[in-house]
């Protein structure tokens, strides 16, 4: 199944195969090929290049095609300050300098930025067919709020019937966008209205809704899809969004996603979001942002959620971090990796492994995350499997699969992050790749030959020696020393001759030898149980 | 005396501005902020009970209100209206002296960014809390906000971004502050912000709502 057709099928609240991935690649996408935001903004061909490669880079099942809510505001006569590094913003509010709304007219087609933008949308249809494309609109409080600056809070309270002609305004701009946009080959008409986040849900139903409504309406129509984006601390108006009939919601961090989850599902809408733009995508790690986007997936599950970021994501968010999501939601076993990482992990004691491997027989741990359901891990298992024989039980192999929790402590313990990796003697291997059988069975002869070097070194031992008498033990004390001498050794002698302890060592023919090794196993440290049965398991 | 801080407190409250104003539609037709406090001030009140009794009072009260998610930016922005009103009959003893300012207040929208609805609130509340603000405006970087710091010495900073795209800003200008003015105190706000953000880039005060950073200033001070 195309991504596109992934995407639509969350729309409809159909269950998924895999949930949908739309990163909201604004002006990241110039980051992408080199151009400041200012240049890529106001040019159909730098807007197609930055989306194709965003595409290219982050295999996404939907994009947007530009997220900039100050088109249409500066068509409408508002001043804008560019900036390199972000979209423009608006500066000026030409209703405050003596314009007034009947002065204004519905943009064409052609007008400003849209002719550009219609044709990346063209270009991006045509050479992406199997990616959903989101056209993105402000919305009609925003676009209210750019023409008449902040004075329109004051004016519902003051002037309630001046401020819904100029919504009624505003919104018919967002049909005719919205008409624009669909033509040119969106699947999607995102209506980003992130200023209603600043009024209470009374006045968004009384200045909102009624046009917001008429808008998803005409979408409907126009046989597209609609989504209705807020930013911020929004909670209070998801309801009265939801009472607009798009077909989805989307929402930032700033709104708990399990929350938005059961207004949307309620009221039979599908929902977005919710990726922490900021902490976790600019600032963390892939492996934060992968936990991150995990834990959203759960939450959202496979029936109508898109996995998004919570907005437009920063020009410099690190391409490894994006591409992080990517790599989960196309990959189930990262998926269960972090799943039981996260779900572990923060209650683990780690075990103080410093001293494992020391045992005669060299230990390969295969980490997996079960080798019956991770076709990586089974071949990973096979591989050592096969080279043990090799070695004639020299080399133990076992497989620890993570979704156990003593498996996922001793992962964690040995600072083990992928799955599969193999360990030799505790000591990371092989890691995600299956190693050659030649490399394999080298490293582990390395590691043989340096356990035979320790052995060699470390050895110490004891003889005892019994008998019922001191002289029936002689003739073979001095065989000891001379054999000791020959060798150029030394070993400690005991002769025992009580014959209580003969009882006790079961001796009943003498005389007799025992001999005892003494191989220091661990210092300086408490080595833990798990360690210590490795050592008796190596005795008996 | 008590009735008549009483009225201007609830004038700022429900934002009732002047007798003209026709908002809040229950008080349609009755003295506002503006009258009574001229009135307080006429009839010999003193100025800084006028400040603390009436106007602070009311301003706290939609503070909270707004934190508590009753009343939302445009209610607080008629209340702001309302105590700025008011306030410009106290204007002459602040500029005398007679009236005390509690600290000094620097507030900016980080550079970027030319968003300032939250910037004004907070700008707003902390005015009617009794602090001399000074404004920055929008797009306020670094070197701007350490030269207002160093005319204003022993001043708290407020850094506002509304934008995902220039919040990141905020963690570079909290550093060259704390670089070029170590022991100043840095609040930020704004829509994408949060508490965690706030550890990650070492401000010392995060507040989801202009009342917290009021509370806050007023903690600092006491």
């Amino acid at each position: 199944m195309t991504g596109r057709a992934l995407v639509k099928q969350a729309f409809q609240l159909r269950k998924a195969e895999r949930i949908p991935w739309v990163p909201f690649v604004g002006v990241h996408g110039a980051r992408l090929i080199g151009a400041t935001a200012t240049a890529y903004l106001q040019s159909a061909d730098l807007l197609f290049q930055g989306v194709s490669k965003a595409i290219e880079l982050y295999q996404p099942d939907g994009i947007p095609v530009v997220f900039d809510l100050q088109m249409e505001a500066e068509i409408l006569g508002c001043k804008l300050a560019w900036s390199d590094h972000n979209p423009p913003a608006v500066v000026s509010h030409p209703l405050l300098e003596g314009k007034t709304l009947a002065d204004m007219q519905i943009p064409d087609k052609n007008a400003g930025r849209i002719k550009l933008t219609l044709e990346a949308t063209r270009r991006l249809r045509n050479a992406h067919p199997d990616v959903a494309l989101y056209g993105l609109i402000t919305g009609p409080f925003t676009l209210a709020l750019h023409l008449l600056g902040t004075d329109i809070f004051m004016k519902m309270l003051e002037d309630p019937d001046s401020m819904t002609a100029l919504l009624q305004f505003t919104n018919e701009v967002g049909k005719h966008m919205a008409s624009y946009y669909i033509e040119a080959g969106c699947d999607i008409v995102a209506v980003v209205d992130p200023m209603t986040s600043q009024i209470d849900p009374m006045s968004f139903e009384t200045f909102v809704t009624p046009c917001a409504t008429g808008l998803f309406e005409h979408i409907r129509q126009q046989g597209a899809l609609s989504s209705f984006f807020v930013c911020g601390h929004a909670q209070q108006n998801i309801e009265a969004m939801c009472g607009c009939k798009p077909d989805n919601i989307s929402i930032d961090e700033n709104i708990p996603l399990d929350y938005v989850k059961e207004v949307a599902l309620k009221n039979d809408l599908s929902f977005g979001g919710n990726i922490k733009l900021t902490v976790v995508m600019l600032m963390g790690t892939p492996n934060d942002v992968q936990e991150n986007a995990l834990e959203c997936m759960d939450m959202g599950g496979n029936k109508g959620f898109i996995l998004a970021p919570g907005c437009d994501m920063p020009m410099d968010t690190p391409i490894e971090n994006v591409k992080a999501v990517t790599g989960l939601v196309h990959d189930p076993y990262r998926q269960e990796v972090v799943r039981a990482m996260e779900k572990e992990q923060s209650k683990l004691d780690l075990l103080n492994l410093k001293d494992y491997g020391q045992t005669d027989r060299v230990v390969v741990d295969v980490i997996t995350l079960d080798s019956e359901s991770c076709a990586p891990c089974q071949y990973m298992v096979e591989a050592v499997k096969k080279v043990t024989p090799h070695f004639e039980g020299l080399v133990e192999w076992r497989e620890h699969a993570i979704k156990k929790l003593e498996a996922v402590t001793f992962m964690s313990s040995l600072m083990v992050k992928n799955i599969p990796t193999i360990c030799i003697d505790g000591k990371i291997a092989f890691v995600s790749q299956i190693p050659p059988r030649q490399e394999l069975i080298a490293a582990i002869q390395k590691r043989i030959n340096e356990k035979l070097k320790l052995k060699l070194k470390s050895k110490k031992g004891e003889l005892f020696i019994f008998g019922k008498t001191a002289e029936e033990c002689q003739d073979l004390i001095a065989n000891v020393k001379r054999a000791t001498a020959e060798l150029g050794q030394q070993m400690e002698i005991k002769m025992i001759t009580d014959p209580h302890q003969l009882a006790i060592f079961g001796i009943t023919e003498t005389p007799a030898a025992i001999l005892a090794e003494y191989k220091v196993k661990s210092t300086g440290t408490n080595p833990s149980v798990e360690i210590i049965k490795e050592w008796v398991k190596n005795v008996y | 005396m008590e009735e008549l801080y009483g009225k201007i407190a609830h004038c700022v409250e429900f934002g009732k501005i002047n007798l003209a104003s026709p908002y809040p539609p229950d008080m349609k037709g009755q003295e506002g902020a503006d009258e009574l406090t001229k009135k307080a001030i006429d009839e010999g009140f003193p100025p800084e009970e006028v400040l603390k009794k009436g106007l602070v009072v009311g301003m706290e009260k939609i503070g909270v209100k707004f934190r508590e998610n009753k009343v939302f930016v445009p209610q607080v922005l008629m209340s702001a209206k309302a105590m700025s009103t008011a306030m410009e009959h106290l204007r002459p003893f602040f500029e005398s002296g007679a009236v005390k300012r509690k600290g000094i207040f620097v507030i900016g929208t980080v550079a970027g960014d030319l968003h300032d609805i939250g910037k004004n609130l907070v700008s707003m509340m902390v005015k009617g809390s009794g602090f001399e603000v000074v404004d920055l405006g929008t797009d306020v970087n670094g070197q701007q906000f350490i030269e207002a710091i160093k005319q204003h010495p022993g001043c708290y900073v407020g850094l506002s971004a509304l934008l995902t795209t220039t919040m990141v800003n905020m963690e570079k200008i909290v550093a060259e502050i704390k670089a070029a003015v170590p022991d100043t105190k840095i609040l930020i706000g704004g829509a994408p912000v949060s508490e965690e953000f706030k550890e990650k880039i070492h401000a010392d005060f995060y507040s989801r709502d202009p009342q917290g950073a009021v509370d806050f200033l007023n903690r600092s001070v006491a």
